[in-house]
């Protein structure tokens, strides 16, 4: 009996095992991940194991911020290992992996984490001008990035640094989305302000902003000439004042100024300048006849001057006009200025004639040597009698029935 | 009759010079506009660039709340259109292994990580596939004088399909949040760093959609003038509205109507074909009809660089119509099954199983079927549509048998035989084809099988076609001339015996 009960016993335990064995391969050990490291720093080498106790060989695909592939294993010792590529385990990010084999059911992610280190500081100020006042402002993007060309963690400290004048002011910036930024505003003066910024004992390069004067004030004109005479000769030279702006900043140079000329006919000469160290300078050839101006200078749309006075004395009291020739031949002279002295050639002299109380004709001519002489050809000016009035200087005088023969 | 010799040669004669002058001077001419073309000055500088639409993926941007300058639409619109084609030509580039267009999307320091990849993948001969399906993207910073800018584009639906040697091995859609820095070059927004922060598979969730009231009794219907044209200029309401009349008369509930891809105007769906559309759902509803729309039909690329275009398409027809009170469901595509060779059935399924998801995340109360052209390709996706559609032209006596295989692999859905029909031409191109007495016998049978197991139906078709459009069967006339005879009243407007069995047996 006893061996009996050996035997049932040998043969359950017989049937026992082989099912066990039966078991055992029906749940052939899945592929399952070793690794547990969900964080490395790019530039690590990044391994991922798995065990199998299957010789397959199955891909592994990959994808990061910048693109996929697919990977091939190392087996060994019944452990799969996938190397991810450089160009993966450089770059920041979060990185999504999946076993390709029979079942797909592995996957996961981990993620490259930046170093704590700044290689480069990507920099980028604009605008690259700005005004004087205080409301203006540049602004100063910074990107700092490592040796691999990620952007640095949020939350890196950066300091944005400038200098303008006397001040040299650093202030505290945080990275947030991948980039620090700061607002620079301008100060009450123009000049010039160099920016700069640092981060984890990196430093950019120097940047230059232009801090320029703001929108001109209202400024005053003067007018100097040689003399006050209507000469048509000397120039008048008008200067503005040095024109400033709110802030008492002189207004960049090049700023273009109008002078409006306003004369007793109340026609408009305009003459223009543009500043030098604020002073804008005009000139303008005197009347050759007795006038009055009135001067005004703007800076289109932004500032104006007060305006001005000036009185031209004539410069002619009288003059002698000689008919000869069969009143053919006129002169005009001598044409004496303020002193006696001949007047300088060049001044217009008008001659108009009229017959029979119809205007016929206007002849013009420059002064030489203090006269001007006017012939009337018979071919044109048929014999008779003809009214002539000359006109020069702002004097007119009247010549009736003359007659041509 | 020398005389009159001479004179025929003489006719002859100047006859002759006059062709050959004139086929000197045409020839002369020709050579002439020919050195003339090409110089147009409009064309020299290629001024006029048409902007193509290739890569339409959703796109929404949150709220505009950024730091630094203000932005303005006309900046913002420049950085979504570079934005997009940055991925648009990631997308080639990964599909090709070239890097073709990289360089303008890309600034210097970040396009070596595109080639690097390129180079790796083109190595290992492996090709990806990819698309982008939705875009959230808030912008973060905008800088002062709008030369950099930063956006973060949340929850990207990507659908990749990854090939090694030209195999298929992975179809994975992820959804991913990116931080990206822009710099203004030349012109170009330039993505300067881009940083994934997220990233997981998608799913998409529905809530199953009742289906068990549906009793769909019903007909494929083109108007008789126009088939496979319903929507172009010979659309009219009165023969529709008297076409309906006869439909419902016959005791039928519903219509299957065809929307075209490219006639409707593929992405930029065209004002007028939905207003023909929407009268037509409106005239159904009027006579108290029911509408299967088909959507993409004459559409045959699935490729999914194509796939973004497809869906502004869908986005359009769907939400216009979402809730009228005619639609019944939403038949994705006809008869796809029959683009597997040719077009690969991985790629067909794929965008099946894409557009099943878009259609329903912009309707989730209509249901969703596919219209697959055999009873063997009907299983295929049984899970995500709603009603399982299919058509059956073969031989009757195995219909039982295929409905009962069918019956067990999908228990628990709504089957519908959403063609059938039989064409009673008998004629010079096929001397011994069925005679209307056959077809009608055919509907008398099949109604019995419908009846027998229970089946949804919707016949082919209302009427005899006189024309049928080439891209239908193709131009061979005994194709051609079957086609023309599957309807239930013949070219005469007149019913033929099969008209009997058009809603019972």
């Amino acid at each position: 009996m006893p061996f009996k009960h050996t035997y049932l016993f040998l043969l359950g335990l017989i049937l026992l095992s082989s099912f066990s064995v039966v078991q055992y391969s029906e749940t052939t050990q899945p592929i399952q991940l070793i690794t547990t490291q969900t964080d490395y720093n790019v530039g690590d080498s990044v391994v991922l194991k798995f065990s199998t106790s299957e010789g397959e060989h199955p891909l592994l695909y990959c994808s990061n911020s910048y693109g996929s592939t697919l990977l091939t294993g190392e087996l060994n010792a019944n452990i799969l290992q996938y190397k991810i590529p450089e160009n993966i385990s450089k770059k920041r990010g979060a990185v999504s992996w999946k076993l390709l084999d029979k079942t797909m059911s592995l996957s996961g992610t981990f993620t490259m984490n930046p170093k704590a280190e700044v290689a480069t500081m990507e920099t980028y100020i604009g605008p690259p001008s700005i005004e004087a006042g205080g409301t203006d402002y540049t602004m100063l993007v910074v990107i700092p990035t490592d040796s691999l060309d990620n952007p640095v963690p949020t939350n890196t400290l950066v300091n944005a640094k400038h200098q303008f004048l006397a001040s040299e002011e650093t202030t505290d910036i945080f990275t947030k989305n991948l980039i620090a930024y700061k607002n620079i505003y301008s100060k009450q003066e123009s000049g010039r302000m160099l920016v700069s910024s640092e981060s984890l004992g990196i430093n950019s390069k120097e940047f230059t902003i232009n801090v320029s004067a703001a929108i001109p004030t209202d400024f005053t004109i003067s007018a100097t000439r040689p003399h006050a005479y209507a000469d048509g000769n000397q120039i008048t030279t008008f200067s503005t004042s040095i024109i400033k702006d709110k802030q008492n900043n002189v207004v960049s140079d090049g700023t273009y100024v109008t002078f409006f000329i306003t004369n007793q006919k109340q026609n408009i000469l305009k003459t223009t300048g543009t500043t030098i160290d604020g002073i804008a300078q005009a000139k303008i050839i005197h009347p050759d006849y007795k006038d009055a101006w009135t001067v005004k200078a703007y800076v289109d749309g932004m500032a104006e001057s007060e305006s001005i006075a000036l009185q031209y004395k004539s410069v002619i009291e009288d003059y002698n006009v000689k008919f000869s020739e069969q009143n053919r031949s006129i002169t005009v002279g001598p044409l004496q200025s303020f002193m006696g002295q001949m007047i300088p050639d060049g001044l217009h002299v008008k001659l108009h004639i009229y017959k029979t109380n119809k205007h016929i004709e206007t002849l013009t001519k420059t002064s030489f040597n203090g006269y001007v002489n006017f012939n009337l050809k018979p071919a044109i000016y048929s014999n008779g009698n003809y009214n002539f009035s000359i006109e020069t200087a702002g004097i007119t005088k009247q010549f009736n029935t003359k007659k041509l023969w | 009759m020398v005389g009159l010799n001479k004179n025929i040669l003489r006719t002859i004669l100047i006859i002759s010079y006059i062709m050959v002058i004139a086929l000197i001077i045409s020839g002369l001419s020709a050579v002439f506009s020919y050195l003339n073309t090409g110089a147009d000055r409009s064309s020299m500088l290629h001024t006029e660039i048409q902007k193509v639409e290739q890569y339409m993926p959703q796109l929404v941007w949150e709220p505009l709340q950024n730091e630094g300058r203000p932005m303005d639409n006309e900046n913002l619109n420049a950085l979504q259109n570079d934005y997009l084609d940055a991925w648009y030509v990631k997308q080639i580039a990964y599909k090709t292994n070239k890097t073709a267009g990289i360089k303008d999307y890309y600034t210097d320091s970040a396009r070596k990580n595109l080639f690097d990849f390129i180079a790796l993948n083109k190595a290992e001969d492996i090709t990806i596939d990819a698309t982008t399906l939705k875009h959230h993207p808030t912008l973060e910073f905008f800088s002062e004088d709008g030369q950099l800018a930063v956006i973060t584009d949340r929850n990207v639906v990507e659908y990749k399909s990854v090939f090694k040697a030209e195999q298929l091995v992975l179809e994975t859609t992820e959804t991913s949040t990116y931080k990206m820095v822009f710099l203004l070059e030349d012109g170009f927004w330039r993505i300067r760093h881009l940083v994934k922060e997220h990233s997981e598979p998608y799913t998409f969730d529905t809530e199953p959609i009742n289906t068990a009231n549906l009793d769909i009794k019903g007909i494929n219907y083109y108007p008789q003038a126009n088939p496979w044209d319903m929507f172009g200029d010979d659309f009219s309401t009165s023969i529709l509205s008297k076409d309906f009349d006869i439909i419902k008369n016959a005791g039928l509930n519903s219509v299957r109507i065809f929307v075209q891809y490219e006639d409707f105007g593929k992405a930029n769906v065209k004002p007028e074909k939905l207003e023909k559309l929407k009268q037509t759902l409106d005239l159904a509803e009027a006579h108290s009809l029911k509408v299967v729309l088909t959507l993409f039909d004459f559409y045959g690329d699935y490729s999914v660089m194509d796939w973004t275009l497809n869906q502004r398409h869908a986005e359009t027809i769907v939400s216009t119509f979402k809730n009228h009170k005619a639609l019944l469901a939403w038949d994705i595509k006809n008869e796809p099954n029959l683009d597997f060779e040719s077009r690969g059935k991985p790629n067909v399924i794929a965008w099946l199983d894409n557009m099943i998801d878009f259609v329903k995340s912009v309707d989730a109360s209509h249901p969703v079927t596919i219209g697959w052209s055999n009873t063997q390709s009907a299983p295929i996706l049984k899970d995500k549509v709603d009603i399982v559609s299919f058509h059956y032209y073969e031989n009757l006596e195995h219909l039982n048998d295929a409905i009962k295989t069918l019956k067990t692999e999908i228990p628990n859905k709504p089957l519908v035989l959403q063609e059938f029909g039989l064409s009673s031409y008998s004629g010079l191109w096929k001397p011994n084809g069925a005679s209307d007495e056959d077809q009608a016998n055919y509907h008398k049978k099949i109604q019995e099988h419908i009846a027998a197991n229970n089946l949804q139906f919707m016949s082919w078709t209302l009427y005899d076609f006189t024309y049928i459009p080439k891209a239908v069967v193709g131009s061979l006339p005994w194709r051609k001339n079957a086609q023309e005879h599957y309807g239930f009243i013949d070219k005469n407007g007149q019913t033929k015996p099969a008209f009997d069995y058009i809603a019972k047996p």
